[in-house]
This record gives structure tokens, C-alpha cells and sequence, in this order.
């Protein structure tokens, strides 16, 4: 693979008092490529997520977005990133028109490409027809959907996604599998978290799996599987039988 | 599974687990609250108990004062009838109390609380959890009610030297209005999210209440001022109770009950159980079919489709052309950087919409009014006084009544200020994460902020400036040094507070009415009480000065300029550079 890594993060740590929430975690994601992030509840998913587009100051290591190192150069870094949280709050008063316009300004999008974009962002997520309703009055998919639109409003060259399928129908979940493929394929690093393994399994390109805060595997699924157990050939058996939730899985298996 | 209904012993068991539920929610809440808070808490109860001591004694001696032949000199008017009134006026505005009250709660506790599904989802009857609901929602309303309803009726009982039965009826009767009152509020909530979505019903009351709130109280302030140096007269006073006596008819059925604990009280048996009996049976049969309905219409779900059909939507074309307009820009605005232009629209828009900010920020316009009325009903004109003071003192005092419009313009300013500029960074709550993800600069989202806070203010302020100088009919000079003093000090306090603001910023509320900045709120709140008169004085003295001196006024308002000027400009632009910093890391909890 020739594309530069897009993210960057090396001994990434954050600590909250005693509590260790990241520890030492270093992996780079290239242009090109779907970066899944795997683990349990608590493992630290979100907290690195949040180190990566800025939200939070890590305690020790560094990252790089596109280049540009997040401490010391966050504006270069954050314009050229998109971020999708898990609870997508958003301006509850706004029109989905008003918010996308809103983050165009934020992001300094050219004012003539603006409403062009915003048409588009709209049309392609079917939200057209509720373009000029407030926030508040959108359905959790139609929220999840909007804060997409809003990440993608600056055609980032880096997208990081908080669990984006969480509360999405099928057709919603598929659309936006098809769009990250997109915008992989034209060179973006897309970089998400999610529980649901088959998603990861079958979208992404390489995926991370951190448990109690250090990441313990990196890989293709094909190296996943080396590295996991012998005869694991599922993600959920290589995650179960490295986050230690195997033996959960068989006291499941036996109250059958 | 079939559900049968439930009987009284199970639901009363039921109610009885969700009544507990609570109350062991509040002592948790008591158990873990910090020891301060505890300490306050425990006063406050000692406080409440004593207040209850006092109100009893006090509502005792003056009933037995009302039957006083001495207070028959005064006023023309047997007291007997005007005495018989009080129950009938404590019950009537504990029903309707009830009544109003209980409609917040009940929405919050019905529709917005968020555990109606998991209560409902549980083997629990419907029955219980609403009578738990309604419970907890006229509980606290109905303690404040009983808190200075009852020491007055126990007060009137024993200066009249009731029969005792009349104190277990009176607890009673309270008991079943209430209940009563609340079974028909939770009626009229399903009645309104029928037509509003729940959401923007308690937006819509939250303005209502807050705006009466303030309304009324000003209002009755304005009245004392004027009224303050009037005696009541004896006349007054028997018109006053005339009039209350007259509403106290057999007719009206609200009524009776007060008449009845009164006949009970006197030992009328006959009448008194009749109009109590009467009521008692009234209220319980209003409670259960209230309850009825309104578990029929909430299980059923008819509560919760609303009839009002959505606005129409506008056609492609209307929806281009509003577009268009929303889009084209003041002149001005294209100056600024697309960031700060952004958030300035996205904040105008918010704070317009969301009713719940718009009670807070009307609330300065109208104490604006208000005290511009009562300041300024002399004419702009001093006090005639003893006449003993020197003729130079009565001018410099004109010339500060003739800055008292600016101090009222500034007055108002300061007031919208503390929630636009106090707030500004507060009220992004949850949704801070947009702009701390983007790639805005910090000096953007101050300069941003800045402007939402200040252009309201200046344009309050200086419509307050120019009403109050049309009234005071200010000279042209005075009137444009006025407009100039006043954008000054506001662009002075804005900086002030919105680095108070930012220092103090708390993104994790619900309600936009809880977003306080907490401590560092109140401290540049503080400190611009303590700027405003330096910056206001350093702007008149000068003009003062040189009338005294009789010196050309122009070089007042040079002199203030550089002073004021300087020192409001220092106000608006220091306290944000040293912000800056903070602003930066805001948001990393």
C-alpha cells in the first residue's frame, strides 16, 4: 500500500487520576483504506476517538491527521477531518438546511458551493423532503444521518465515525456502508468504531481491537486470524477469545 | 395473558412501592449531597417549621382582632361575614393553585420524564403509576399551599372557637380539592399534547410563567411606588371586604366547601355535612373520572396524535425563494470571517426559536419599561427639595438626570448581557463538540460570541435611548454623546463578562434555564456592577465638571471620550485575551 497514512498515533495515552483510559496505543491509518475499531464496552474507544479529532487533550503520546500534528497544529488538523459522534447532538433548533450551512461556515467552504453541496448532501441521504424541518424534529436515524452530512460537508480527506449504524434501518446502515466505501475508494482514511462485528468484518480493510485501554491486536482479518486462536475463523470468535469474552460465549452456548 | 383488574389492596401496594421509589431517591439524593448542602437543607426545614409557627400565631391574633369591637369603630361592616370568607378564599386558591401547578408537573412527569415506558412496560397497574404520578405532582405544590393555608384556617378555627370536628374536615377537604385539582390538570396536559407535542407545550408554559411571573411582580412593584406615601382609608377597607364577602354565594360550587367547614365549625350539622359531604363526594367522583379518562386516553395513545395538521409545506419554488433570501447577507456581514458569520446566524436563530431562552431575554426589556417609567415619571426633572440647596449643586444634578437615560440604557444592556455574554459559551451545552471539532479559531468564536451578545444589547440599549431622549427632550450633543457612551461601556461589559462566561462555562445541562455559569458567573456579574458606574462616571464627570467650571461642553465629552472611551475599550478587549487560553481547552472534561 503506497497512500501516506492519513492518521497517525503514536504511544497514545490518556489518564483520568489513577484511572487509565488509553494506554500507549499507536496504529496508523492510510488514504484509502477502512480502519475498524473494535471492543468491549469501556474499552477506551471513544476516549481515543476523541484524542484523534481533538476533543480531548491526550495525557502523553501524539497524533497526526493528515499530516498535522493535532496539538500543535489543530486547525490544519481539524479542517481536514469530518467526525460522526455516537450521540449525534446537534443544534436541535437548526434546520437541516441551517446546520449543514452552519458547518459549511465553520469549515470556511466557499459561500457559492455551499447551497450546491448542501442540495446534494441532502438528496443523497433522502433528507430533501425534511431539509427545512428543526433538528428536534428528526427521528434518531434522520439525526444520525444529518450529523454524516454535516462530517462530509468539507469532503474531509480523514472521516472518523462513533458507532454510525447504532439506531440506523437497513436501507439508512447500507447507504452509509456504500458512501464510506466511496470515500475510501477516493482516497479518504475512514476510521470507525462499532459493536457490530459483521459490519466491521465485511467493510473494513484492517481493524484494531483495544481492550482496557491497549490496543492487543492490529491487522487484516487474515492476520487477525494468526494472531488469534487456532480455528477461530469468525472476527466474533477472534474478538471473543481476545478480549477474553469466550468464556461468557460458552456459559451463553450451554443456557440455551 | 389477560389483566385483571387490580385490587385496592394491590394498587394501594403499588402506589405505596412507587411513593417509596421516590422518597428513596430524595434521601440518596440528601445522603450524597455535599455536607454544606445538607447543612442548608436541614435550616431550611427548621426554617419552614418555624415559618409555619409564626404564620399560626399571626393568623390567630389578627382573627381575634378582626372580631374586636375596637375594629368595628374603624370599619362600618360586620367582620363575621368577611371571617366566614377566609376558608372559601384559602380553598378556592388551593384548588386553582393546584390546578395551574400541577399542569407543569404532570407534563414533565407524563411525557418528558422519560420512565412512563418502563413503568408501563412493568407488571405494575396503570391505575398505580398514575396515582404515584399525580401524587408526586401536587405533593410539593400542595406542602406550599398547606403551608400558609392551614396555620390560618387552624387560626380562625380557634379564635372562633370552632367545634373540634372542624379540624380533621378542614385537613380533609384540602386533601380531596387537591386530589381532585390534579385528576383535572392531567386531564387538560392530554388535552394539549393533543395539539402540541410535549416538548414545545413546556417551552410555551416555561415563557408564559417566567414572562406573568415577572410581569406581575413588577407590576405590583410599580403600584407600591406610586401608591407609597397613600393611606388606606376605612372606606377602602369596607369596600374591599364588601366585595369579598359578595362572591361568597351558595352558588357557586367552590364554595361550599369553605361554607360547610364553617357550619361544621359553628356546629350547623345540617348545612355542614350537606355542603362538606357535597364536596367531598363531588371532588373524589372528579378525581376518578379524571383518573379514568386520563388512563384511557394515555394507554389508548389518542393523547399523543396530535390533531394539528403539520404547516403545509411550501412548494419548490416558495422554498428556492426563501432559500435565496435567507442566503443573501447583510453588506456588513460579508465583512466578517465565515466562521464568526456562521455562529452569529446559528445563535440568532437558536435563541429566537427556542422559547425557553426568549423568557430570559425579554426579561430586560421589560423591567426596562418599567423602571423607566417610575424613574422618569418626574419629567427628567430634580426634586424641588427644601430649597436650601446652592444653585450649582440643582445643575449638576440636572446634568446627571440627563445621563439617566444612559444609565438606564446600560441598566438593560447589562441585563440582556448577563445571559448573552455570560452564557454565550454555555449555551452550546452538549453541542459544543461542533465547534471544539472544527477548525474555527479561538479568536473567531470570541469575536463570534462577542458580536451575539453585544448587538442585541446595543440595539436594546440604544432603543431605550432614544425613547427616554425624546421624553427627556436631550439636546442633539448630549443625545449623540449618550449614543456613543453607551456602546462604549456595553462593548466594555460584553468582554467582561463573556471572559467570566468562559471561565465559568458549563456544557452539561438539559434545560437552558439551569445553564448558570455558575460561581465565575456571579463574579463577572460582580465585577461589571463595579465597572458600569466607573465607566459611566468617567464618561459624565467630565461633562459635569466642565458645567460646574462653566467651561465649553465640548471638552467634557472630549475628556470623557478618552476616559470612558479608553477604559471601556481595555473592559472589552483585556479580559478576552486572557480568556483565550481557556477557551482553548474548554470542553476537555
Amino acid at each position: 500500500m503506497t497512500d501516506p497514512a492519513l492518521i497517525e498515533t503514536r504511544n497514545l495515552s490518556k489518564r483520568y487520576g489513577d484511572k487509565v483510559a488509553v494506554n500507549n496505543v499507536s496504529f496508523d491509518v492510510r488514504g484509502g483504506e477502512i480502519f475498524g475499531f473494535l471492543g468491549p464496552n469501556g474499552a477506551g474507544k471513544t476516549t481515543t476517538i476523541k484524542m484523534i479529532v481533538g476533543l480531548l487533550q491526550p495525557t502523553a503520546g501524539a497524533v497526526k491527521v493528515a499530516g498535522y500534528d493535532i496539538q500543535a497544529q489543530p486547525l490544519q488538523a481539524k479542517a481536514a477531518s469530518g467526525y460522526v459522534p455516537d450521540t449525534p447532538n446537534l443544534y436541535a433548533k437548526l434546520t437541516g438546511r441551517e446546520l449543514l450551512r452552519f458547518v459549511g461556515d465553520l469549515y470556511d467552504v466557499d459561500r457559492g458551493q455551499v447551497s450546491r453541496r448542501i442540495d446534494e448532501l441532502l438528496r443523497m441521504f433522502d433528507l430533501t423532503p425534511a431539509g427545512d424541518d428543526t433538528v428536534d424534529s428528526y427521528s434518531h436515524g434522520m439525526q444520525q444521518k444529518i450529523s454524516l452530512a454535516a462530517a462530509l460537508m468539507h469532503d474531509p480527506r480523514v472521516l472518523v465515525l462513533d458507532e454510525p449504524t447504532v439506531g440506523l434501518d437497513p436501507k439508512s446502515a447500507r447507504l452509509i456502508k456504500d458512501i464510506l466505501r466511496q470515500m475510501a475508494e477516493r482516497g479518504a482514511a475512514v476510521f470507525l468504531s462499532t459493536h457490530i462485528l459483521e459490519i466491521a468484518e465485511r467493510m473494513c480493510d484492517r481493524i484494531g481491537i483495544i481492550n482496557k485501554g491497549a490496543l492487543i491486536a492490529v491487522g487484516t482479518m487474515d492476520e487477525l486470524r494468526e494472531i488469534g486462536k487456532a480455528g477461530e475463523s469468525s472476527l466474533e470468535d477472534i474478538f471473543l477469545g481476545l478480549t477474553g469474552g469466550a468464556e461468557e460465549a460458552e456459559i451463553a452456548e450451554i443456557l440455551k | 395473558m389477560t389483566a385483571s383488574p387490580p385490587t385496592s389492596r394491590r394498587l394501594f401496594t403499588m402506589v405505596w412501592k412507587l411513593l417509596r421509589l421516590r422518597l428513596l431517591i430524595s434521601i440518596n439524593s440528601f445522603r450524597h449531597a455535599k455536607t454544606s448542602r445538607k447543612v442548608v437543607t436541614v435550616i431550611a426545614m427548621l426554617g419552614l417549621l418555624a415559618f409555619i409557627a409564626v404564620i399560626f400565631v399571626l393568623s390567630w391574633t389578627l382573627l381575634s382582632f378582626l372580631r374586636s369591637p375596637e375594629l368595628g369603630e374603624i370599619i362600618a361592616l360586620d367582620p363575621a361575614p368577611f371571617l366566614e370568607m377566609v376558608p372559601v378564599l384559602i380553598l378556592t386558591s388551593l384548588f386553582l393553585g393546584i390546578l395551574l401547578t400541577s399542569f407543569g408537573v404532570l407534563l414533565q412527569a407524563l411525557y418528558l420524564s422519560g420512565d412512563m415506558d418502563f413503568l408501563l412496560s412493568s407488571p405494575m397497574p396503570i391505575r398505580a403509576v398514575f396515582i404515584a404520578k399525580l401524587l408526586q405532582a401536587i405533593l410539593p405544590n400542595f406542602g406550599l399551599i398547606s403551608l400558609f393555608g392551614l396555620p390560618v384556617l387552624f387560626g380562625l378555627g380557634i379564635s372562633a372557637g370552632y367545634n373540634f370536628l372542624y379540624y380533621p374536615f378542614v385537613v380533609l377537604v384540602m386533601v380531596v380539592l387537591a386530589l381532585a385539582a390534579a385528576g383535572i390538570s392531567a386531564l387538560l396536559v392530554m388535552l394539549v399534547v393533543r395539539v402540541l407535542p410535549p416538548r414545545r407545550a413546556a417551552e410555551i408554559l416555561g415563557f408564559l410563567g417566567a414572562t406573568l411571573g415577572l410581569v406581575c411582580s413588577q407590576i405590583g412593584n410599580f403600584t407600591q411606588s406610586f401608591n407609597e406615601n397613600a393611606n388606606i382609608t376605612g372606606e377602602q377597607v369596607t369596600g374591599i371586604a364588601s366585595t369579598l364577602v359578595s362572591i361568597n354565594t351558595p352558588w357557586m360550587p367552590l364554595n361550599w366547601a369553605g361554607q360547610g367547614l364553617v357550619a361544621i365549625g359553628e356546629a350547623r350539622w345540617l348545612s355542614g355535612l350537606l355542603l362538606v359531604g357535597l364536596t367531598l363526594v363531588l371532588s373524589a367522583l372528579a378525581f376518578v373520572v379524571a383518573l379514568n379518562t386520563a388512563e384511557r386516553w394515555y394507554y389508548s395513545g389518542w393523547a399523543g396524535m396530535q390533531v394539528v395538521a403539520h404547516k403545509k409545506k411550501p412548494d419548490r419554488m416558495t422554498r428556492r425563494h426563501s432559500v435565496a433570501r435567507s442566503e443573501r447577507l447583510h453588506p456588513l456581514a460579508r465583512l466578517l470571517p465565515n466562521p464568526v458569520r456562521g455562529i452569529l446566524v446559528k445563535d440568532f436563530l437558536v435563541l429566537r426559536r427556542d422559547l425557553r431562552n426568549l423568557s430570559q431575554l425579554i426579561s430586560p426589556l421589560i423591567l426596562g419599561v418599567i423602571y423607566s417609567l417610575m424613574i422618569f415619571r418626574t419629567g427628567g426633572e430634580p426634586p424641588p427639595g427644601q430649597g436650601e440647596a446652592p444653585a450649582w449643586f440643582m445643575e449638576s444634578f440636572r446634568v446627571v438626570l440627563t445621563y439617566g437615560s444612559v444609565g438606564m440604557s446600560l441598566f438593560v444592556g447589562w441585563m440582556l448581557l448577563g445571559r448573552l455574554a455570560g452564557m454565550g459559551f454555555s449555551q452550546e451545552g452538549k453541542n459544543f463538540w461542533i465547534l471544539k471539532a472544527s477548525p474555527a479559531r479561538p479568536r473567531h468564536l470570541l469575536a463570534a460570541k462577542f458580536l451575539v451578545a453585544y448587538l442585541p444589547a446595543l440595539a436594546l440599549g440604544w432603543l431605550f435611548l432614544v425613547g427616554l431622549s425624546i421624553v427627556q427632550r436631550l439636546p442633539l450633543g448630549d443625545f449623540l454623546y449618550s449614543l456613543l457612551a453607551v456602546a462604549l461601556c456595553l462593548a466594555g461589559m460584553t468582554g467582561i463578562l463573556l471572559a467570566f462566561g468562559v471561565a465559568g462555562t458549563n456544557l452539561t445541562w438539559e434545560d437552558p434555564r439551569k445553564m448558570t455559569a455558575g460561581g465565575m458567573g456571579c463574579l463577572g456579574q460582580l465585577l461589571t456592577m463595579l465597572y458600569l458606574p466607573i465607566a459611566f462616571g468617567l464618561f459624565i464627570g467630565p461633562v459635569w465638571a466642565v458645567v460646574a467650571f462653566k467651561l465649553p461642553v465640548a471638552l467634557g465629552y472630549l475628556g470623557g471620550l478618552l476616559l470612558g472611551g479608553g477604559t471601556c475599550l481595555a473592559g472589552a478587549i483585556l479580559p478576552l485575551s486572557l480568556a483565550r487560553r481557556k477557551l482553548e481547552r474548554l470542553g476537555e472534561a
